[in-house]
């Protein structure tokens, strides 16, 4: 039986080692700072599948004293065939040495068998103080790559990569906090390539990243569109006693009632927020809630939010024709033909109408007196009447998703959701356009939307999240 | 039997509903481990063997831990059930009352009986369409399940749920009303008749009952009223012909009887049941469309993925608390240059001269260099009455224990009250950055040693403005 794959990452201190790992086992609780001795002791990250370990990273503190390291080895070495075997000695003589923790805690994984990822800031410039590191590491025999990781602005990856080079076998350059998700599988291929053994786990280890972030986008698109629908459709109502209810104390419940539904659309947009950061396993991120952190312009309900997030009205005057005219469609079949496609045609106008009146309508009250019956009136506040509100939800929705999916778990910078000024929504190809309009006045007209329609509506807002994807790549 | 898949979607729904608070990661694990014991025990996983393998581990919530709408359900149709039986009796009592005046009129009772049989196959109907008349009962009940979430899962099953309800109360009318029959027929000397304001013979009602009597005319012949019996039980012939035996006013009975039995008891009966299989049907569609069922076999399905998240020690970071402060930079004769900090730099104060002893150590220098540096630098120093080191460091690399390691030896090496300072300066002659002088200082403050500051050159602004807030700091 093949044994699993272990990498140690190893490097000097504070050079990125503990961000590496962070990101490439989706961990965002692991110690990263800027002080050397963050990590003090090693710890492995296994990645595994049912159960089954494919690979393991073990993050290790830096080097302290390679130079004396160094020295120690050489002073116990006759020759290059005995630089292993003279590394083990030196663990086996300093296993409890209060002075080379640090260098045996990192040297300890590679002479059980660990491959060598060594990790360097390539923002800073080349030392030739590293050599002693780098000749340590390859006395240990281990097969090896150095990662070129960029902590600050400067750039002096080129420099790094000639002296690495010629120490290591595979040097590749990889920004932690910054590097796209098909780098961190690059990245991983790159290990499984260091050990022929090795290979075919790193690739069944990046066959299920991948599928693993394929289902991931599936699974965001169906927690949307269920906050979709329950926004779109929430309505808050109570009643009051008609005849002892003076005017004045009807507008004061009407208005305790709009704050109700207001914050509680807040709050639902909020779960929706961190049910996406944990299916991407982000559990740390500094994201302060819309009201306290983002200017009030920003907000859910603002007319800066609907300018950014909503659509025009030629875009759901077109969308809503489509909606209307797959409905006309329907006539036309049922007269089987018959009516030579005049009911698409008036499907459409209908739809057409239906969108713009209904789309500009968030501005307006949503308040309204039930009938009065034996003494006692409902106020009831929602649901909503406009379908831009379905898309600023959703563009905003889409937003965070994309930031989060991006998003690297050695990050530790708040998340930062500016609005774009560009409305993206227009790259929609025409026919998931036409649905997600159809089913947003569905779910606008309906208390709930049934488990169906629901599904489409995830199916329809996966399409528009791969068109966002296109968009921001094209526009970054 | 019927109940089994409602209880079923119930159940599960229920336990969708709890897991919604799990992080999905968890329920990826569980389910998937569940869906590998069951492939290795060679079975197939379903819906009913996920929720009595939960059980089973989870012995505080047992098998019926939902009974909230179910058992709502149960008490609207025994409800149902009781106000029929009580109205069937009433009903029955009514249709009978005879006071030994006028006969009782068997077309009002077969009125009756048609009503019956066509509200039975109303309520069908309307289940079958998906029809809610009894729409307010359905509110009302949500709104009194006290913190019940709405379920979609069930919505659609409301019609058949209550068609059932419906049947049920229908059921116990018949079966009331039927035995009220009997009994009022046993202890009273019952007279029927018949009329009609329509201008119908004999004959022709002879044949409405003959036809009606259709599903029993071969099993109990005698319940067949007779031509004799439909000509002589007319009101107006009762009323001019008196040579009508008057104890023939009660052979209507046994057809009377037969007819509720027949058409209003068993369509009842049979209708219930339809209603019951349309339930059961309904609910293991709803099952198997329901969203959790779906995300479920997903689980079960794919392999678990665990990335390696499960450490956290983010939470215990180091000490970050800052002692000591930043000092202005004293002249010194001796300047050495730590792991090649001098590439590079650009030393605006003091002035070099040529008194100054420079000195490289650290980086690519070997151990035995590094010695040699403390031992020019104490011969320099033996003369200085304030001995005075300067250690020019990269800011933006680490301290490491190397640099430590020298400083210990550098005390051990040069006269008592030599002081050192340590100047870490930014890369090609930048300014050093705050959060790279912040970890400097903490070196400084771990290597306890009074003889040893951390200075920058008094022309560096930004030293100024880190002095000035360590001092505030430490204030």
């Amino acid at each position: 039986m093949t044994e699993t794959p272990v990498f140690a990452v190893v490097g000097h201190p504070n050079k990125g080692k503990s961000s590496v790992v962070a990101t490439l086992s989706q961990n965002d609780a692991i110690a990263i700072a800027l002080e050397p001795g963050t990590t003090r002791r090693r710890q492995t990250y296994p990645l595994s599948v049912d159960g089954e370990v494919l690979y393991e990273l073990v993050d290790t503190p830096g080097f302290q004293r390679p130079r004396r390291v160094l020295a120690w080895l050489e002073a116990h070495s006759l020759s290059a065939s005995d630089h292993a075997d003279t590394v083990v000695a030196f663990l086996n003589q300093h296993r409890d040495s209060e002075v080379f923790t640090d260098e045996c805690e990192l040297l300890t994984p590679l002479m059980a068998g660990a491959g060598i990822i060594y990790v360097v800031d390539g923002s800073v410039p080349y030392s030739p103080e590293h050599e002693a590191e780098m000749t340590i590491l390859r006395w240990t025999g281990r097969p090896s790559l150095a990662l070129i990781n960029s902590i600050g602005p400067g750039d002096h990856a080129r420099t790094w990569q000639a002296a690495l080079g010629q120490f290591f076998q595979v040097v590749r350059r990889f920004d932690a906090v910054r590097a796209p998700f098909e780098d961190h599988l690059g990245l991983l291929k790159a290990f499984g390539q260091l050990e022929p053994s090795w290979e075919p786990a790193l690739e069944r280890a990046v066959h299920y990243l991948a599928a693993q972030r394929e289902q991931r986008q599936w699974q965001s698109a169906e927690l949307i569109a269920n906050a979709l629908a329950d926004m779109m459709a929430w309505q808050e109502r109570r009643t009051v006693t008609a005849v002892a209810t003076p005017v004045a104390a009807t507008d004061r419940v009407a208005q305790e009632l709009r704050e109700h539904w207001y914050r509680h659309q807040r709050q639902r947009e909020q779960s929706l927020r961190l049910a996406v950061e944990h299916l991407y396993q982000h559990s740390r991120i500094q994201r302060q809630e819309a009201e306290l952190t983002w200017h009030s312009e920003h907000d859910l309900f603002s007319e800066r939010s609907r300018r950014l997030w909503g659509v025009s009205r030629s875009y759901l005057a077109a969308a809503g024709f489509g909606a209307g005219a797959l409905g006309g469609v329907g006539v036309d079949a049922l007269t089987l033909g018959s009516s030579f496609g005049a009911g698409a045609l008036i499907g459409g106008l209908m739809g057409a109408a239906g969108s713009v009146f209904y789309g500009d309508r968030l501005a307006q009250s949503l308040w309204r007196l039930g009938p009065l019956k034996e003494g006692l009136q409902t106020i009831r506040f929602g649901p909503v009447q406009d379908t831009q509100f379905g898309y600023i939800v959703l563009g905003r929705a889409v937003d965070h998703w994309w930031s989060i999916s991006q998003r690297n778990h050695a990050g530790r910078d708040p998340l930062d959701l500016a609005p774009h000024d560009s409305h993206w929504l227009t790259e929609l190809a025409r026919g998931p356009r036409q649905e997600l309009q159809q089913l947003l006045n569905k779910a606008r007209k309906n208390k709930a939307l049934e488990p169906r329609d629901r599904q489409r509506l995830a199916t329809v807002i996966h399409d528009v999240m791969s068109a966002y994807r296109a968009w921001r790549l094209n526009r970054d | 039997m019927t109940e089994a898949p409602l209880s079923l979607l119930i159940e599960f729904d229920d336990q969708v509903r709890r897991d919604q608070s799990q992080s999905p990661v968890f329920l990826h694990r569980r389910d998937r481990k569940f869906a590998i014991a069951c492939n290795t025990a060679g079975q197939t996983p379903g819906p009913r063997q996920w929720l009595d393998h939960l059980h089973s581990l989870n012995p505080a919530s047992p098998s019926t831990a939902s009974p909230g709408p179910l058992a709502r359900w149960r008490a609207v149709a025994w409800g149902f059930g009781l106000v029929g039986a009580i109205l069937g009796v009433i009903t029955m009592l009514g249709l009978l009352f005879y006071d030994g005046g006028q006969q009782i009129n068997v077309t009002v009772i077969l009125a009756f009986i048609a009503l019956q049989l066509g509200l039975a196959l109303l309520t069908t109907l309307q289940s079958l369409i998906g029809w809610q008349p009894w729409g307010r009962l359905a509110t009302w009940l949500k709104t009194h399940g006290a913190g019940q979430p709405e379920r979609p899962a069930l919505s659609r099953l409301q019609p058949a749920l209550m068609a059932g309800c419906a049947h049920l109360g229908g059921l116990a009318f018949g079966l009331t009303g039927g035995l009220t029959l009997l009994t009022l027929v046993v202890v009273q000397d019952l007279a029927f008749g018949w009329s009609s304001t329509l201008t119908a013979g004999a004959d022709a009602y002879h044949h409405l009952v003959v036809a009606i009597s259709a599903p029993w005319h071969s099993l109990w012949p005698a319940a067949v009223p007779s031509a004799d019996l439909v000509r002589d039980s007319r009101f107006f012939r009762i009323e001019s012909a008196s040579a009508v035996v008057p104890a023939r006013w009660g052979d209507w009975w046994p057809f009377l009887a037969m007819a509720w039995l027949c058409y209003v008891v068993i369509p009842r009966a049979a209708l219930l049941l339809a209603a019951r299989i349309q339930l059961a049907v309904q609910a293991r569609l709803a099952l198997r469309q329901h969203p959790g069922l779906a995300a479920l076999m997903y689980r079960m399905e794919t392999p678990a993925l665990d990335t390696g998240d499960g450490h956290a020690d983010a939470s215990d970071a180091p000490d970050l608390a800052i002692r000591h402060q930043v000092r202005p930079l004293p002249a010194s004769p001796v300047r050495i240059h730590w792991a090649g900090a001098d590439e590079g730099l650009r030393w605006p104060e003091p002035p070099d001269d040529d008194t100054v002893l420079i000195l490289q150590a650290g980086g690519s220098a070997t151990l035995a260099q590094d010695r040699q540096v403390l031992q020019q630098a104490r011969l320099r120093l033996a003369n200085e009455r304030q001995p005075t080191v300067t250690v020019v460091t990269r800011a933006w690399q680490p301290p490491t224990g190397e640099l430590a390691d020298f400083l210990a030896d550098a005390r051990q090496a040069w006269p008592d009250g030599t002081l050192t300072a340590l100047v870490p300066v930014g890369a090609d002659a930048n300014p050093v950055e705050p959060a790279q002088l912040d970890q400097w200082l903490r070196f400084v403050d771990r290597l306890t040693s009074p003889s040893l500051q951390l200075c920058q050159p008094a022309s560096d602004n930004r030293a100024d403005a880190r002095e000035q807030a360590a001092g505030a700091h430490n204030d």
